[in-house]
């Protein structure tokens, strides 16, 4: 691009000045000026490029950190629960329904941490947990909607037979409850493409889960 | 660079009146010979130099060689950015609108939605409204998916359950000749979110299943089979990319099972 507009111009310089004198520079300025304005105009939106989607991206303090967060944390117990019961539980299905938690959960959490990786955000927030819905949740213990305190899951890992199975299945009806309010809070507030993409298939799965729950608990109450 | 010498013999000739022109000339004339040009343009730098020309002489002889060459360069340019603007396009559309996309696919999801809401698993025999089903209630097992080839029919109870965690079920008639049933079969082993099994019933040889989605063809080298594959596998999967396909059924055979209850602890 350079090369053909310096040897145009050294043309005119030379050899087109003695003949019409004066039109050949101002035409020279029109053309430098309109390819500086090209090419300011080419940086402007190169530029604007590039920091659209870092200043539009979510903050810190966002509803989007905030449920990549909290989420992370409530998946991460119900990860830990359904591997109890895979392990341990008596019924199959209870077992087969624990590993399509545990590992579909875990699948979330890895799209959630990548998310505030991209965002460029911690993990970990300054904010106390909940904070970003506005609804106002309570936190209970320093717990979530759903999650089960400390003596739950110490019952839980000490449980043999088939009462495993109903300890299982009753925190994670719980857990999902509490989970659906979260995701429900996110879908009301983000307009963030893909973390309404998620969150929805979180919802649509975790609904199914309730209802494939009560039928298990159904069959685990007759032992 | 190749826009340089085009530009500049065209225009030296008809600008030219005084003794200093050949000397402005000659770079330019010698740049064109150093990137070989072809047989329309030496004529005009080469005699440049040498005797001085008649203005009227050069301007009417317009250098078509540089321009055609330029003109093919640009027209080359424009297809390569063309296809690779098309190229990127096509291949950063959703899933979903590439799927509908493919000649002959049937998009349960839109035809008939209700068809594939359920309300929690159930056992025992099940049946549908598609053959094979693409969708809806299934079995609380799922038959495994991680790129398993059955030689024998499965039970549409738990192949419907690996179809809502995102596989793609081929089904094929049983008398399906056999170099076919292998080509099925190499674009299945080892992939995961993908299972395959003959279909009692067919009303056509080769049937291929996502939940909501299905598609019949004739034959195993048909395009469309990798498309589907492509554009549906994982895609469709109503619980995400994580669903599992192992420790599921592996057994074959079309009653479903119940599962085996595990020595534990």
């Amino acid at each position: 691009m350079t090369a053909p507009s310096t040897t145009d111009s050294e043309y005119d310089e030379v050899e087109a000045a003695p003949q019409e004198s004066g039109r050949a520079p101002a035409r020279r300025y029109g053309v430098l000026a309109l390819a500086a304005l090209l090419v300011v105009g080419l940086l402007l939106g190169y530029a604007g490029g590039l920091l659209t989607p870092r200043l539009t991206r979510p903050g810190d303090a966002s509803v989007e950190a905030g449920f990549a967060r909290d989420m992370t944390t409530h998946h991460a117990q119900a990860v830990e629960m359904s591997l109890v019961a895979y392990r341990s539980a008596t019924l199959p299905e209870v077992r087969q329904i624990a590993v399509d938690i545990a590992t579909g959960q875990q699948g979330e959490i890895g799209a959630m941490q990548t998310w505030l990786r991209e965002w460029e955000l911690s993990p970990t927030g300054s904010q106390p947990p909940m904070s970003w819905m506005s609804d106002g949740a309570t936190v209970k213990n320093g717990l979530m909607p759903g999650m089960a305190t400390p003596q739950q899951m110490a019952a839980l890992r000490d449980a043999r037979g088939i009462e495993v199975d109903r300890q299982f299945l009753a925190l994670m009806y719980d857990h999902h409850l509490g989970g659906i309010h979260m995701i429900d809070a996110a879908l009301g507030e983000t307009d963030n493409a893909e973390v309404l993409r998620v969150a929805r298939t979180m919802k649509a799965t975790q609904q199914t889960e309730l209802n494939n729950l009560r039928q298990l608990q159904e069959q685990a109450a007759k032992g | 660079m190749s826009i340089s010498t085009p530009g500049g013999p065209e225009r030296r000739p008809t600008v030219v009146s005084t003794g200093k022109k050949p000397a402005a000339g000659r770079p330019a004339s010698g740049a064109k010979a150093a990137s070989g040009k072809p047989a329309g343009s030496p004529r005009a730098g080469g005699k440049g130099p040498r005797k001085p020309v008649t203005p009227v002489k050069v301007s009417q002889g317009r250098a078509w060689g540089p321009i055609a060459l330029f003109v093919a360069v640009g027209v080359l340019a424009a297809g390569i950015i063309g296809y690779g603007a098309w190229a990127s396009f096509q291949g950063s559309k959703p899933w979903d609108k590439r799927a509908n996309a493919i000649d002959g696919i049937v998009n349960i999801r839109k035809s008939d939605p209700d068809s594939l809401k359920y309300e929690a698993h159930k056992s025992g025999p099940l049946t549908w409204n598609y053959s094979p089903p693409v969708g809806g209630v299934h079995n609380a097992a799922w038959q495994n998916c991680m790129g398993d080839v059955y030689d024998a029919p499965i039970a549409n109870e738990h192949a419907v359950h690996s179809l809502e965690h995102g596989a793609v079920w081929i089904t094929y008639r049983p008398d399906l000749p056999q170099d076919q049933i292998d080509k099925l079969a190499g674009k299945v082993r080892g992939v995961e979110k993908m299972l395959m099994s003959p279909y009692e019933g067919l009303d056509k040889p080769i049937s291929l299943q996502a939940w909501g989605y299905q598609l019949k063809v004739d034959n195993a080298d048909d395009k469309r089979i990798d498309e589907f594959i492509k554009d549906l596998r994982v895609n469709a999967s109503v619980e995400g990319p994580t669903a599992l396909c192992n420790t599921g059924i592996t057994a074959t055979g079309t009653t479903p099972r119940e599962l085996q209850q595990q020595p534990t602890q």
